[in-house]
């Protein structure tokens, strides 16, 4: 039961998976005029899925090599580790999501402005309590 | 066309006094908002006038004379407003850097989802800063694969192969191992 239970989680995964694949490559087939057969669609699909799994149990165990049980960007890096073209890509990804978040910490993004602005001013309603 | 002479026709009653003032106010919202350049905007621009003008002017008839106006409005400036939405969006793609992040093919949510089924250990976790790295990685993987498959089939279509232009799996079974051992 608990298998069967499994099989058809992954299943409907796998679905929600194709579904999303679909819409993507119907989109790029409108703007770059081309066409794909449904059952490009759907082995595509499966070698997307095979490429995810794959990957989450390299990622998991990177991070275990690693001593963490949370998985950071230093081990998404190490998937990239046999393909230099990949990882400079990657690279920049990665610094300019870092570059995105020194921004934010200067205050500009306003999410994390808030969340650095609420202990503040609990300390000064704390102060002012006080007075 | 004999709708909108009819509408001409209607118009020329109430646009004598109330909606000339309006006008030219249209206008000016309309090119500000043009400015930022997305169709969403100018949909809200369209709006936003029509909406200030039902304050003024609560007559049935001008309000209808109004929509005819923003027809008018929107075939008027359709030449010059597609180019400029085109313009800022492929700016925003090349700002946002080798990839555009605005469409991923996997949404997140499910990346994540799929990765956490896939997890031998349940205790495992994912920074969100590797989330968004690994959803690049498959955003890149999902383009190569596709882009490969193209080029498959434009060598299946130069040896004469076949002619058609759909994607099949055959080129998809070509591609597969080396896309696997370069990701």
């Amino acid at each position: 039961m608990a298998s069967n239970e499994a099989s058809e989680r992954e299943e409907r995964l796998k679905s929600a998976l194709w579904y999303q694949i679909g819409q993507f490559v119907d989109e790029e087939a409108a703007e770059k005029q081309f066409n794909a057969t449904p059952q490009f669609i759907g082995a595509l699909t499966e070698l997307v899925y095979t490429q995810i799994a794959n990957s989450a149990r390299d990622l998991e165990v990177f991070s275990k090599h690693a001593g963490r049980k949370v998985i950071n960007a230093d081990d998404v890096m190490l998937l990239t580790r046999r393909n230099e073209a990949l990882e400079s890509i990657l690279k920049q990804e990665l610094d300019q999501m870092r570059a995105a978040e020194g921004q934010g910490e200067s205050g500009q993004a306003q999410g994390q402005a808030k969340k650095r602005g609420r202990p503040a001013g609990r300390g000064k309603g704390k102060g002012k309590a006080k007075q | 066309m004999p709708l909108k002479a009819a509408n001409t026709v209607r118009r020329k009653g109430p646009s004598f006094n109330p909606p000339r003032p309006v006008k030219p106010a249209a206008q000016t919202s309309t090119t500000t908002k043009r400015a930022s350049g997305t169709a969403a905007s100018r949909a809200t621009g369209g709006s936003k006038p029509a909406a200030s003008r039902s304050d003024i002017l609560p007559a049935a008839a001008i309000l209808s004379s109004d929509e005819d106006f923003e027809e008018d409005n929107n075939e008027a400036q359709s030449d010059g407003d597609e180019l400029m939405e085109d313009a800022p969006e492929e700016e925003d793609r090349r700002q946002s850097g080798v990839l555009d992040n605005a469409t991923p093919p996997i949404p997140q949510p499910l990346l994540a989802r799929l990765l956490y089924e896939n997890f031998e250990d349940d205790k495992t976790q994912i920074q969100k800063g590797a989330m968004n790295l690994f959803s690049s990685y498959m955003s890149i993987f999902v383009r190569e694969a596709i882009a490969r498959a193209k080029d498959e089939r434009d060598k299946a279509a130069r040896r004469g192969g076949r002619s058609e232009a759909f994607l099949q799996v055959e080129d998809l079974e070509k591609l597969a191992p080396q896309l696997v051992l370069d990701f």
